[in-house]
């Protein structure tokens, strides 16, 4: 199975580095979703709910605030300045 | 006489023995807090990497109609984001970096933005014109970056400078750091990897993109100088001292010795005396 490997760092350390399935990330746009394969891509991020669906299947959320998504190569680089998991 | 050079001798000693007291705690304290300082430098390194990378790809991505931030400009105002010390007493640390913006500057109006008490004092004395200052380095938070990061970029928007650079030291090693002029604007794209043929899609465009994210890029950017600043001025303090600790040791030694020397030339010209009496 094909996955993207996700990348979240902040100026303050690397926050998060692992394989994933799927993120979906609030953009200025709207809710993007990132899957395998996709184009090279950059977009703005806004506040809002970043979800990432890891290998096996289980999903985490997180609270993002701006920054960028940057994707090349199923490299996906989320950069922020804040990055916080919403445990349940 | 011996007896009064006794003691000046010992009131040096007592002074040296002080001094070495305060030269011993100020090198105990900068290892500690570089012990700090060297995993907030590393920490910000990842981000420093990615976002430089991201960065590059959006601005080089349309090589037809470059961005604004990429294409230089004539530069006749420049202005310096000077990171230097808190403190003194860290070797050349400070003066380092002063001599190295004064030789770079020599060709261009230049403004800055110090950042750290010594760089405040240094450029208010000097009378060079100050945009905005900051007046620690040590915890400097991401957020007082961040509105210096928009000043600068609305300031360059309007035209009032044509360069930004930052300035700041780099930790090398314990004993090695060097002092470093990033530009920050126009991007410095000197070192950008090829642009392969591969298409990028941006969202909402590559321009639009690299306004809204520069403000953050900038601020991470001078977070992450300041940490590396921070840790150098650690460091470089931590081998002042401890060779401040050095020679006030190698002094008292000296000192003693010329001490010892006394005494016994006091004692052996008191029992000569003493001799000389009961001969008579």
């Amino acid at each position: 199975m094909a996955l993207i490997h996700l990348t979240v760092v902040t100026p303050e350390g690397k926050f998060y580095e692992d394989d994933a399935q799927r993120i979906v990330v609030r953009t200025t746009g709207g809710d993007v979703a990132i899957l395998p394969h996709h184009i090279d891509y950059a977009a703005a991020l806004s506040t809002g709910e970043a979800r990432v669906t890891s290998p096996d299947g289980t999903v985490r959320r997180a609270q993002v605030s701006g920054g960028l998504l940057h994707v090349a190569s199923d490299d996906v680089q989320v950069i922020t300045h804040s990055f916080a998991w919403k445990e349940e | 006489m011996a007896g009064a050079s006794m003691k000046d001798i010992k009131l040096r000693i007592r002074s040296v023995e002080s001094t070495m007291q305060i030269t011993k705690a100020m090198q105990l304290v900068a290892s500690s807090k570089l012990r700090g300082a060297r995993a907030r430098m590393e920490a910000s390194r990842p981000y420093m990497k990615v976002a430089r990378r991201a960065v590059w790809d959006i601005a080089l991505h349309n090589t037809g109609a470059e961005s604004q931030y990429v294409i230089p400009r004539e530069v006749k105002h420049r202005c310096y984001i000077v990171l230097a010390g808190d403190r003194g007493l860290a070797g050349s640390y400070n003066a380092n970096m002063f001599k190295r913006i004064e030789w770079d500057s020599r060709d261009a109006n230049c403004c800055v933005i110090p950042i750290g008490r010594k760089a405040r004092e240094y450029y208010n004395r000097k009378g060079v014109k100050i945009i905005t200052e900051v007046d620690k380095v040590e915890g400097l938070t991401l957020e007082a970056c961040a509105e210096i990061a928009q000043r600068v970029l609305d300031s360059y928007d309007a035209g009032e400078y044509d360069e930004v650079v930052l300035a700041y030291t780099s930790f090398v090693s314990v004993l090695t750091q060097k002092t470093k002029l990033k530009p920050l604007l126009p991007l410095d794209t000197h070192d950008a990897p090829e642009r392969t043929s591969r298409q990028m899609l941006c969202e909402p465009d590559a321009d639009t993109l690299l306004k809204g994210f520069l403000p953050q890029y900038l601020a991470g950017l001078i977070y992450a100088a300041a940490c590396d600043s921070f840790a150098s001025e650690q460091a470089a303090r931590r081998v002042a001292m401890d060779s401040a600790t050095k020679n006030a040791s190698e002094m008292i030694e000296d000192l003693s010795l010329r001490y010892n020397r006394a005494r016994q030339s006091s004692i052996t010209q008191e029992l000569t005396e003493i001799v000389a009496g009961a001969e008579h």
